[in-house]
């Protein structure tokens, strides 16, 4: 091929192909040599890299859900629409991280039945809790709320699968995290807690890294009580490994609503 | 892009070439607004956008496994596979008319939004990650820039970008040629 040894020739090509205006026969004699050329293949990645950029400025649209739908239905045809992801019911305009999360509020139904389920599993575990759910008030008057989860929040990943339980009693200041499958850190980074406020537009507050233990507890700023009273929802985020310093950066990977029962 | 970003969709990339659609729907919903926003740049239909769109995703679910993360970063490998499917889309012979300037319903609020052009040097500058290429970019000659923008967002072809900018083909060429080399000299300098 008359490209061979002529690193400059390459270049100018990958170049032309990345912009996009190397075109009819050139254009494929040129992907036919990429096909088998890793070098080239190199080359083009660089240009990409470079050029791509550009479309940094371009301001991002959320596509109708029937976008999803379709591709849904080319890919599997095993998932019955919407059994995989409801991605986005999400109003994300221009890309907000936290824009993203309003497709936990969708959950809000099955979330309650797995609290419903974790209520249950708790009473089980603690035997001076068996007949909360009957008693609720009773308990609490009689007792010092000590061992009582009163704080429940079930975060669920984007596909709508539970991966992380967070529980506090009323008057402590630690919040307990069991993991239920969510996904490992990448290396380098670690998930934190926020607390998602009800006002549209309010900030969330980091409640803390999360520990990479399975079962940990994460320190609240105060009393549960005072604490995760104003946080309907719970969500993680990923961040790199020293933390996010207060302000989300990364991608949220779960959330899910926090319910207060006594 | 942010590298916590990066990593996490190198993750859901992996996950998608073991056939993860979790992480499939978790990449869709990560990414596709914004490459949902760059096919109306470059289509300006919105219902072309859409279906191209489709096809994109398409095309990453079946490559993912070919995804090689040591040679682009996630956003940059799905935005050429976005953009070259969208030039692709322009290119496809088309028995229709085209009547996409003036389309059916007057008040296409993507025509708006395409024809406005609110200098999209300037927008590129408003993002960091983009500052560099925005730097360099601004340091063309008028032409050099306005022949590469062109080409990159509108899919024009030398021939077309002569009768676009009114020049003959050799200078528009060589605009494009030099351009690009200042561009490469430039980012590499920075």
């Amino acid at each position: 091929m008359r490209y061979r040894n002529k690193p400059e020739l390459q270049d100018r090509l990958a170049a032309e192909y990345a912009l996009g205006t190397l075109r009819g026969r050139a254009r494929l004699r040129f992907q036919a040599w990429l096909r088998e050329d890793a070098a080239l293949r190199r080359a083009v990645a660089e240009w990409e890299a470079r050029l791509n950029p550009m479309v940094a400025g371009v301001a991002p649209r959320r596509p109708p859900r029937r976008v999803w739908a379709g591709i849904q239905a080319r890919i599997g045809g095993l998932q019955p629409p919407g059994a995989v992801a409801p991605p986005p019911a999400s109003a994300a305009r221009d890309g907000g991280i936290w824009q993203s999360l309003a497709f936990w509020r969708g959950w809000g139904l099955i979330a309650a039945g797995c609290v419903a389920t974790l209520v249950g599993a708790l009473a089980l575990k603690k035997p001076e809790l068996i007949e909360v759910p009957v008693v609720r008030e009773v308990v609490k008057e009689a007792e010092p709320a000590r061992l009582q989860p009163s704080y429940v929040a079930v975060l669920r990943d984007n596909t709508g699968k539970p991966v992380l339980i967070a529980t506090a009693a009323r008057r402590s200041d630690e919040l307990w995290i069991k993991r239920i499958g969510i996904d490992a850190e990448p290396p380098e980074h670690g998930y934190e807690l926020w607390g998602l406020f009800a006002e549209q537009g309010k900030a969330p507050r980091l409640l803390g890294m999360l520990p990479k233990d399975d079962k940990a507890t994460i320190r609240l700023a105060g009393a549960a009580d005072e604490v995760l009273r104003d946080f309907p929802a719970l969500a993680i985020t990923l961040e790199p490994a020293r933390g996010s310093g207060g302000t989300a950066t990364g991608p949220v990977v779960a959330s899910g609503e926090c319910f207060q029962f006594w | 892009m942010d590298p916590v970003q990066n990593k996490l969709l190198e993750h859901l990339l992996e996950a998608c070439a073991r056939r993860d659609q979790g992480a499939f729907a978790r990449l869709y919903e990560a990414t596709a607004s914004k490459l949902f926003g760059v096919a109306i740049r470059i289509l300006r239909r919105e219902d072309w956008a859409e279906e191209v769109l489709q096809d994109c995703y398409v095309s990453i679910w079946n490559n993912a496994g070919s995804y090689t993360p040591a040679l682009s970063a996630p956003m940059t490998w799905m935005t050429s596979i976005v953009r070259n499917r969208c030039l692709d889309w322009l290119r496809r012979p088309r028995l229709e008319v085209v009547l996409e300037r003036d389309g059916e319903d007057g008040e296409d609020p993507l025509l708006a939004i395409a024809s406005d052009e609110p200098g999209p040097l300037e927008a590129l500058a408003q993002s960091a990650d983009a500052k560099a290429l925005a730097d360099c970019l601004g340091r063309l000659d008028a032409k050099q820039r306005q022949a590469i923008m062109l080409a990159f967002f509108h899919g024009l072809s030398h021939s077309e970008l002569a009768g676009h900018m009114r020049q003959p083909l050799g200078t528009v060429k060589t605009w494009v040629r030099r351009g690009l080399e200042r561009l490469k000299g430039c980012l590499g300098a920075l």
